[in-house]
C-alpha cells in the first residue's frame, strides 16, 4: 500500500512540471533585465524570438531542425545522469558520430538508400559510443572520474574532426575548398526532408521515436531498472547482485552513441557535409536539456523543443533587436541554476515536512 | 646536434608564461577539492576573470583594480557554486557546468555590448619585471626572471598554499572536512564555513588566473579564450595529488606542452597542427588514466554534507 496520499502525489507531480517552468520564466526575466541594461527592448527581443521560432511554418521547421541534435544528445546525457554517470562529453561524442556518418556518406560506393542511410546512421552511433568507451571503461573498471576525462575528449574530438576535413591534409577534406569541409555525402545517405521548402528532416522523427523507446526501456525493462538502481544507490545495487561496472559501461556506450547520432543527423539531414566546428555547443546544451527534463526521456522531447526554439529564434532576435545570440546561453544556464536551487522549494518542503513527519516514524517501526 | 639556446629560451619563457594562469587557478582549486567540493566551474570563473580584467583595465587603466575586479568576479560566481552545492546540497557537476555556460554567455554578451562586434581592444597589461642580477643570467634569466608580476606571484603561492594546507589549523580543518566531514563536525569545525571559504578562495584564484591569461600576455579578450584551461587544472590536481607544490609542477608540465605545440606549429613538422593542439588535452587524459590507483582523492570529494545541526 502506498504511503503517500493522493494529494502528495499530485503536489509532487505538479512540482516536477511547474518547477522547471517557473525556473524558465525566472531565467527569461533575469535575461530581460540584461537586455534592458544594454539599451534594448526585451519585449521586442522576445517578440522576435517567438516569431522566429514558432511564428510561421518556416520558423517551426527551423525549431525542429535545431531541436533534433539537442533531443538526441539530451537523451544520451539524461540516460547517463539517470545512472549516476556524469557524461559531460556529449560535444566530443557528437563530433565523433558526425565523422563516422561522413565516412560512410562520402565512400565511393553505390548502395541503395535502404542500405546506405541506415549504415551511415549506425556507424555514427558506433563512433559516438566508441568515443565514450575510453572514459566509460576507466570510470567503470578503474574508478577514474569520468568528468574530466569526458571533458578532455570533447576538445580532442573537435580537433579530430578539424583534422579530418582539413583542406590540405585531412582524409575527408575537400582539397582547395575555402573552408575546412568534407566532400558532399551521397544522395543515398541523406535523411529525407519532411516539409518541402524547409530544412526539417527525418532526423527529428528518429529522435522522437528513440525518446519514446528509451522511456519504455528505462521504465519497464530489467536494463532500465538496473540503470535506475545504480543511479539511486550503487552500493545497494551491488548488494542486490547488479554488476554495476558493466551497467555503467553499457550506459556510457549508449549515451555516447546517442550523442553520436546527434552529430550524424546534423551531417546526414542538414549540412550534407562535415564542417569544422559545426556544432555551436549542442553537446553542452544537452546538459541543460536533460536537467530541465529531470532526466526523463519523454521530458527531453519538451525541453529540447524549448531550447531548439530558443536557438531558432535567437537569429531573428539578433537581426531585429540587435541582441547577441549568446543571450540564449545565459537563459539556459540560469534555467538550470534556478531548477537546481529549487525556486519555491522552501514553501513546498515545509509543507511536505509537516505532512510526512508521522509517516517517517511509521517507516522506522514498520520493519 | 647543438642545443639551440634561442629555442630553449623561447620555449622555457613561454612555458612559464602559459603555466601561470593554470597554477594560480590550481592553488585555489586545491583548497576547494581538499575541502570536498568538486569545482568544474573554475573554467567559467577563469573566463569571467579574463573578461573582467580586460574591461576594468580598459576603463580605469589600473591593472591592480583589474586584478581585484577579476578576483571579485570569480568569487561572485563561486558563491553561486557554494550556495547551491553546499547549502542546497545540489549536484556539484551540474552546478559547475551551468556556471561555465553562464560565464560563456555573459562574457560574450557583455563583450559585444561594451566593445562592439569587431573591437579587439588592447589594454594596459601586467607590468613586465626583470629581476636585477638574476634576470641577466644567460638562458635561465629570461626563462625564469623576466616576466609579468603574475608569474612571480605564481612562484611564491604554491609554497604558501602548501604551508597553510599542511602546517596550520586552518589547513587541517580543510583536509578534515574533505576527508571525513562527520568527524570534523563532531570536533566542532563548521563544515559549511570551511567549504564556503575554500570554494570562494578557488573562485578568487580562478579569477586571478583568468586575469593572468588576458592581461599577462595577449592583453585582449576573445570569446571562450580559456579553451578548457580550467578543466586542465582539474587534471593537474589529480596529477599533483592535491599537493600544492606538485600541482604547480603539473601545471608547469601542461604549460610546457601548450608552449611546445604552439612552437611546433611553426616548425612545419609532418604532424598536422590539429594533433599538436590536442597535445595538452591528450596529456591530461594520459595523466589521469596513467595515475590510476596511484593517487587517492579526498575521500568526501563531491559528496554534499548535511550537518545534523542544520
Amino acid at each position: 500500500m502506498s504511503r503517500y496520499s493522493l494529494a502528495d502525489l499530485f503536489a509532487s507531480a505538479l512540482w516536477r512540471t511547474v518547477g522547471p517552468l517557473i525556473a524558465l520564466l525566472m531565467a527569461l526575466g533575469v535575461s530581460g533585465i540584461l537586455i534592458v541594461m544594454v539599451g534594448a527592448d526585451p519585449i521586442t527581443a522576445y517578440g522576435a524570438m517567438i516569431v522566429g521560432s514558432v511564428g510561421s511554418v518556416d520558423a517551426l521547421a527551423t525549431t525542429g531542425v535545431r531541436m533534433t541534435p539537442l533531443l538526441l544528445a539530451g537523451l544520451g546525457v539524461a540516460l547517463s545522469f539517470r545512472c549516476g554517470v556524469w557524461n559531460i562529453g556529449a560535444e566530443g561524442q557528437l563530433y565523433a558520430g558526425a565523422i563516422g556518418a561522413t565516412i560512410i556518406g562520402v565512400m565511393p560506393v553505390s548502395l541503395p538508400m535502404i542500405v546506405h542511410l541506415p549504415l551511415a546512421i549506425i556507424v555514427g552511433f558506433i563512433a559516438g559510443a566508441l568515443w565514450a568507451a575510453i572514459p566509460g571503461y576507466f570510470r567503470a573498471y578503474r574508478g577514474v572520474s569520468e568528468v574530466v576525462l569526458t571533458l578532455m575528449f570533447n576538445y580532442v574530438g573537435i580537433q579530430l574532426a578539424s583534422y579530418m576535413v582539413d583542406t590540405r591534409s585531412g582524409p575527408l577534406g575537400e582539397r582547395g575548398a575555402a573552408y575546412s569541409q568534407s566532400h558532399l555525402i551521397a544522395d543515398s545517405t541523406r535523411l529525407p526532408i519532411l516539409i518541402p521548402g524547409t530544412s526539417l528532416h527525418a532526423g527529428l522523427i528518429l529522435a522522437v521515436l528513440l525518446a519514446i523507446g528509451l522511456y519504455i526501456v528505462v521504465r519497464y525493462t530489467t536494463f532500465g531498472f538496473r540503470l535506475r538502481m545504480v543511479g539511486a544507490n550503487p552500493v545497494a545495487a551491488a548488494y542486490a547482485g547488479v554488476n554495476t561496472a558493466r551497467q555503467i559501461m553499457w550506459v556510457m556506450l549508449l549515451s555516447g552513441g546517442l550523442a553520436g547520432l546527434a552529430g550524424a543527423a546534423e551531417v546526414l539531414g542538414l549540412k550534407y557535409r562535415l564542417f569544422e566546428n559545426f556544432s555551436p555547443g549542442y553537446g553542452y546544451d544537452a546538459i541543460a536539456v536533460a536537467l530541465l527534463a529531470n532526466n526523463n526521456p519523454l521530458g527531453v522531447i519538451l525541453s529540447s523543443g524549448f531550447f531548439g526554439a530558443l536557438r531558432a529564434g535567437a537569429n531573428r532576435m539578433q537581426q531585429t533587436a540587435g541582441i547577441e545570440v549568446s543571450v540564449i546561453l545565459i537563459i539556459q544556464a540560469l534555467t538550470v541554476l534556478f531548477v537546481v536551487a529549487g525556486v519555491l522549494v522552501g514553501w513546498l518542503a515545509s509543507r511536505r515536512a509537516r505532512m510526512q513527519t508521522p509517516r517517517q516514524e511509521e517507516v522506522v517501526y514498520a520493519d | 646536434m647543438p642545443i639551440d639556446t634561442a629555442f630553449v629560451t623561447d620555449w622555457g619563457t613561454a612555458s612559464i608564461r602559459l603555466a601561470t594562469p593554470l597554477a594560480l587557478t590550481a592553488m585555489g582549486g586545491v583548497y576547494s577539492e581538499r575541502s570536498g567540493v568538486f569545482n568544474i566551474g573554475m573554467e567559467g570563473m577563469m573566463l569571467s576573470g579574463a573578461f573582467v580584467a580586460i574591461t576594468t583595465s580598459y576603463f580605469t587603466g589600473s591593472v591592480v583594480a583589474a586584478a581585484l575586479a577579476a578576483m571579485a568576479a570569480g568569487t561572485l560566481l563561486s558563491l553561486v557554486h557554494a550556495y547551491l552545492a553546499i547549502s542546497r546540497l545540489a549536484n556539484q557537476i551540474i552546478v559547475g557546468a551551468a556556471i561555465n555556460l553562464l560565464a560563456l554567455g555573459l562574457t560574450n554578451f557583455l563583450y559585444r555590448a561594451i566593445f562592439g562586434a569587431t573591437g579587439r581592444e588592447r589594454v594596459a597589461g601586467f607590468p613586465q619585471v626583470k629581476l636585477p642580477v638574476l634576470g641577466d643570467i644567460p638562458v635561465i634569466g629570461p626563462i625564469l626572471f623576466d616576466h609579468s608580476i603574475a608569474v612571480y606571484i605564481a612562484y611564491i603561492l604554491p609554497f604558501v598554499a602548501w604551508y597553510v594546507l599542511f602546517r596550520t589549523t586552518w589547513g587541517l580543518n580543510v583536509r578534515a572536512v574533505g576527508e571525513y566531514p562527520q568527524a570534523a563536525d563532531a570536533a566542532g569545525v563548521s563544515v559549511k564555513r570551511v567549504r564556503y571559504l575554500s570554494v570562494m578562495l578557488s573562485g578568487a584564484m580562478a579569477g586571478l588566473g583568468g586575469a593572468a591569461l588576458s592581461l599577462g600576455a595577449v592583453r585582449y579578450f576573445t570569446q571562450g579564450m580559456t579553451a578548457g584551461r580550467g578543466f586542465i587544472v582539474l587534471g593537474a590536481l589529480v596529477f599533483g595529488k592535491w599537493n600544492p607544490i606538485l600541482v604547480a609542477l603539473a601545471c608547469l608540465f601542461f604549460g610546457a606542452a601548450d608552449a611546445l605545440q604552439l612552437r611546433a606549429q611553426t616548425f612545419g613538422f609532418a604532424i598536422p597542427h590539429q594533433f599538436l593542439v590536442m597535445l595538452p588535452y591528450l596529456l591530461t587524459i594520459a595523466a589521469l588514466v596513467g595515475f590510476v590507483g596511484r593517487t587517492v582523492a579526498p575521500q568526501s570529494l563531491g559528496v554534499p554534507y548535511k550537518s545534523e545541526a542544520d
